[in-house]
């Protein structure tokens, strides 16, 4: 039987969803499908015949065992051990506990008020931190044990760890932001910018919604007050380097005082890990502790970039499947009206995010979908008056950029595959990864207002870098 | 994931075999996260000697380049040792007993299978770069200080070489469970984290003493 | 037969070439030879050889300077200050030193066999703040220069740093980068030119010579009339490439008014010490260095030198 490349395309597709359910390791599932996809397409080449199956696999193999060196080895993707090394420096610098609380002091009386603490912490360790899951790692081995202590239900607390954990990738820096920036060639800089109010809308939405959920549900943990005024002060100050690191790395994304900024965001994210590892060693850091932090940051950096390489294999398959050119012409071939199109894509994302993590599925679909939602807009040098979302090229390119790494984000704590969900369940032995998924689900909710009034409300997220 | 190591652990020579392997594992992540630290110092030293000393660090790009696939794949079998790479775990989970260890030691064998075909084409890359006749031995080299790239893409083949030992470890775990029809083999990553275990048994002591 | 072709970025003045031959191939052979161009799919770009070398498709691009030691004879083509002063001469010189057996030697290591070049001009820079119009002014500057040009900027105490293209534009506006060496549609498809203040007119260093290969089996492989078809165009497509950057560089004094950068005349003075330190040096270098390692380094030159000569003669 003659098969398209197409069909190939969707068999194999088909082929690694399954392995998925059957708990094969997402990454391993991806490079498999990859290099089935790849060994097919080259024997197909060959009509199929018996004896050029072993050409086919060779050339398959090799093709396959290009990737992940040729793709690992990236200035860009540097970001994310660095980023991820800066949260669990922080830890041990005492800069996370020294945030909560802080935020304990100060906010912790309204209802719901340990919770609502977590979710500002994780929101001002946001703006050092890079990475969604080490943000997640870290607090879930402070905010949980106080959040039970005064009697939560572990799984709530556990999903407001792995909810504000995803802020991380909002608020710059970000290494997801960096790399759809790199991936799309748009201004690193704007987009960082672009991501604060996003960010922190975020975080008040998350924060609402605990407050609204205390207030309606019995049992739910204690506001916590009683803090004097001298005691809240008192906290300020061990919190204060975090202010010190995120002035440096606003330099190096931009300089507020015009002039060039200071270097890249990947330089300004190793140079604020720098100052943390300082800090860190002032405060009594030891050698146990520091390898503890690389084993843990090699560990993580490992998990992600497996599924990077894995994800990737799979797509060095589809491009010789020429699947994404196909996809292009589909969509440009459709006639509904354009948001409706923009809204149909980012609920994709919301499925495909169940299979994949959030690096792995920019890296899988950026080069289809972008394309085609800036052709979408009218194309890249449409101005605003003539474009169909209402803004010019480079601020839809932004725009998208923010949506669809708050899908990405979404995602993140989205069953069956939530990176952020299982961090946390790595990080407390006496939470099941379900148990965590049970608790994160309120914040489905508030993610899809959040998305909902950003793809209403643009100017939410193009404010800030139309300044610029 | 992190943190968790739900491996049983016992004097048999299986799990003697799963220890040695270990400390070699956790070696090689120590070296990927020593990779990470360096690539910190090397920003530092990039940045300070260009803003401090007009005096950049030459070859920035190409030394972040060498180090990446030491930090991103180096210690990966340690990483399959402690189960963290992530997958979906709601069908396995819902199993139990030889159904949960046939399905464990047919995606652990798929797993391997691919290991090993990786290992070969990660090999084929590195020899391509390869050239024991040249200065360096080196057939491709770095873009501005011209670095031999042999180095960076032999940690690939080895580092898939030592899981696919690993697997081959896991296999022989998930086999004798089925075989031997175990409720909690040794060697190999448990749905069940080991404090869920322990829970679980302390539980259900509590239920004999009532 | 249908080929894969593997280059990178976007489609552009430097892969018109490319999409030229596809087409004269499809209808000389009236649709039985065609070729499915991939921009990223199938290869990254520093690994088109490697996937040339595997057999993973059939025809790429890429740039010596990308990876000198995957072919050292041809970065004979990269050396600074060769004197080639037009698109055409650097045509004939790349063809000349392609078609020498020492090359053809290397690149049959790699399973690939040299078609043709992508002829680019002279890499000059662009660069933000006070125009640097003496060499003194190139101390310390951190340019965006690879393979021989990046040699150049060395000896005169330049730092080369490598970001990839696509990242050139982000480069220059954080300051990693004070300046690029591009070709002008580079400059203006990376969007450098946005970020300049000034471009160097005439500093003219040298360039960088990227070639595209085919793989020899599925070349081989071919019947005669598809081969014939192949081969009797290349030198249609560089007709047509050189047509169109033409038309490119025609518009290019435009561009750097409507962008408000200001075109640097280097002195010849200082032109000529620059050419001091960074030419005739690092050519002896290389030529000692090739031939320890066994490539008729000398020959080589010597054949750029003949072929300037005679292309000269001739025009
Ligand atoms: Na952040
Ligand atoms: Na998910």
């Amino acid at each position: 039987m003659e098969l398209t490349s197409i069909e190939i395309g969707l068999w194999v597709t088909g082929g690694m969803l399954v392995l998925v359910v059957l708990g094969m390791r997402v990454a391993f599932a991806a490079a498999m499908a990859g290099l089935v996809g790849l060994i097919w397409i080259f024997w197909s080449k060959k009509g199929y015949d018996p004896e050029d199956f072993g050409w086919a696999l060779g050339v398959a193999v090799k093709t396959a065992g290009q990737v992940p060196h040729g793709k690992v080895a990236s200035q860009a993707l540097s970001l994310i051990p660095t980023f991820i090394l800066i949260g669990y420096l922080a830890y041990y610098a005492g800069l996370t506990r020294a945030l909560f609380e802080a935020a304990k002091r100060w906010i912790a009386w309204v209802p719901g008020g340990l919770a609502v603490s977590t979710v500002f912490a994780t929101a001002g360790f946001a703006a050092v931190s890079g990475a969604s899951v080490a943000t997640a790692a870290v607090f879930a081995r402070i905010a949980i044990p106080e959040m039970l202590k005064i009697g939560y239900d572990k799984r709530f607390a556990a999903g407001v760890v792995a909810a504000g954990g995803t802020l991380a990738s909002l608020i710059p820096p970000s290494a997801i932001l960096v790399i759809y920036a790199i991936i799309v060639e748009q201004d690193v800089g704007k987009l960082l910018l672009a991501g604060f109010i996003p960010g922190v809308f975020s975080a008040i939405v998350y924060g609402l919604l605990i407050v609204g959920m205390a207030l309606v549900i019995k049992g739910f943990g204690p506001p916590v007050g009683g803090f004097t005024w001298r005691q809240r002060f008192a906290s300020l100050p061990p919190a204060l380097p975090i202010v010190a690191v995120v002035v440096i790395i606003i330099f190096f994304v931009y300089n507020p005082f015009g002039g060039d900024a200071w270097g890249t965001p990947t330089e300004g994210g190793a140079i604020g890990a720098f100052i943390v590892f300082l800090m860190a060693i002032w405060r009594g850091m030891r050698l146990p502790e520091l390898m503890d932090a690389l084993v843990e940051t090699a560990k993580l950096s490992i998990m992600i970039f497996t599924i990077i390489w894995g994800v990737l294999i799979y797509v060095r398959f589809l491009g010789f499947a020429d699947l994404p050119s196909a996809f292009a012409d589909w969509i440009s071939s459709l006639h509904y009206p354009p948001l409706l199109i923009l809204v149909c894509i980012l609920l994709a994302y919301a499925v495909l995010g169940m299979f994949m993590d959030a690096i792995g599925m920019l890296l899988l679909t950026l080069p289809v979908v972008y394309p085609a939602v800036m052709a979408l807009n009218g194309g890249e040098a449409v101005t605003a008056a003539d474009s169909a979302f209402g803004m010019n090229g480079t601020m839809c390119a932004i725009w998208f950029g923010i949506l669809v790494v708050k899908m990405a984000e979404f995602c993140l704590i989205t069953p069956p595959i939530g990176l952020n969900c299982f961090v946390v369940a790595g990080v407390r032995p006496e939470l099941s990864v379900q148990d965590v998924f049970r608790g994160v689900t309120p914040f489905f909710v508030a993610d899809a207002v959040t998305i909902a009034l950003l793809v209403a409300f643009p100017w939410i997220v193009l404010w800030l870098p139309s300044l610029a | 994931m992190a943190g968790t190591a739900s491996v049983l652990e016992d004097g048999s020579l299986l799990s003697r075999l799963d220890r040695t392997l270990l400390k070699l594992e956790w070696s090689m992540a120590f070296v990927s996260g020593l990779g990470a630290f360096a690539l910190m110092l090397l920003a530092v030293w990039s940045v300070g000697g260009r803003n401090l000393f007009n005096e950049p660090l030459r070859g920035y790009v190409d030394w972040i380049q060498a180090a990446m696939p030491v930090i991103a794949i180096f210690g990966i079998s340690y990483v399959q040792r402690q189960g963290g790479h992530i997958r979906m775990d709601i069908l396995v989970g819902a199993l139990g007993g030889r159904a949960l260890w046939l399905a464990e030691f047919l995606t652990t064998l798929l797993v391997l299978v691919l290991m090993v075909l990786l290992v070969w084409g990660t090999w084929a890359h590195f020899d391509r770069s390869f050239d024991i006749a040249k200065p360096n031995w080196s057939r491709d080299s770095s873009i501005d200080i011209g670095l031999p790239i042999w180095p960076a893409k032999l940690v690939v083949p080895v580092a898939f070489s030592v899981i696919s030992l690993r697997l081959l470890l896991q296999l022989w775990g998930f086999g004798r469970a089925f075989v031997l029809g175990l409720d909690r083999p040794v060697a190999v990553p448990l749905v069940q984290s080991a404090a869920e275990q322990a829970a679980a048994e302390a539980d259900h002591m509590q239920g004999h003493d009532t | 037969t249908e080929w894969n072709v593997s280059v990178w970025g976007k489609r552009r003045a430097f892969t018109e070439h490319i999409h030229k031959l596809a087409e004269l191939v499809e209808e000389k052979t009236g649709g039985e030879f065609t070729m499915n161009i991939s921009y990223g799919g199938l290869s990254k770009n520093t690994e088109n050889l490697d996937g040339i070398s595997i057999g993973a498709f059939e025809m790429a691009q890429f740039c010596a300077g990308y990876h000198p030691d995957k072919n050292r004879a041809i970065t004979v083509l990269e050396l600074p200050f060769l004197g080639v002063s037009n698109l055409d001469e650097e045509v004939a010189v790349s063809h000349a030193v392609y078609a020498h057996p020492a090359v053809a030697e290397e690149m049959a290591q790699w399973n690939a066999k040299m078609l043709m070049t992508s002829p680019m001009p002279q890499y000059n820079i662009v660069g933000t703040g006070e125009p640097r119009d003496e060499v003194a002014e190139f101390d310390g500057m951190r340019v965006r220069a690879t393979g021989g040009l990046g040699k150049a900027f060395t000896a005169v105490g330049g730092v080369p740093t490598s970001v990839t293209s696509s990242e050139a534009y982000q480069a220059m506006e954080s300051g990693v980068v004070d300046t690029v060496a591009f070709a002008q549609h580079a400059h203006l498809s990376f969007g450098t030119i946005n970020q300049a203040d000034w471009w160097t007119a005439n500093l003219n260093p040298g360039t960088v010579n990227c070639p595209v290969v085919v793989n020899i089996d599925a070349y081989e492989a071919l019947s005669d009339a598809e081969r014939e078809a192949l081969d009797s165009s290349v030198d249609e497509a560089i007709a047509y490439y050189l047509e169109n950057y033409g038309k490119l560089l025609k518009q290019w004094d435009e561009v750097l008014e409507e962008k408000g950068v200001e075109k640097v005349m280097i002195s010849d003075e200082e032109l000529a010490k620059f050419r001091d330190v960074g030419g005739a040096p690092i050519r002896d270098a290389w030529i000692e260095e090739m031939s320890a390692q066994g490539i008729p380094a000398q020959e080589l030159y010597d054949l750029v030198n003949t072929t300037l000569d005679e292309a000269r003669a001739t025009n």
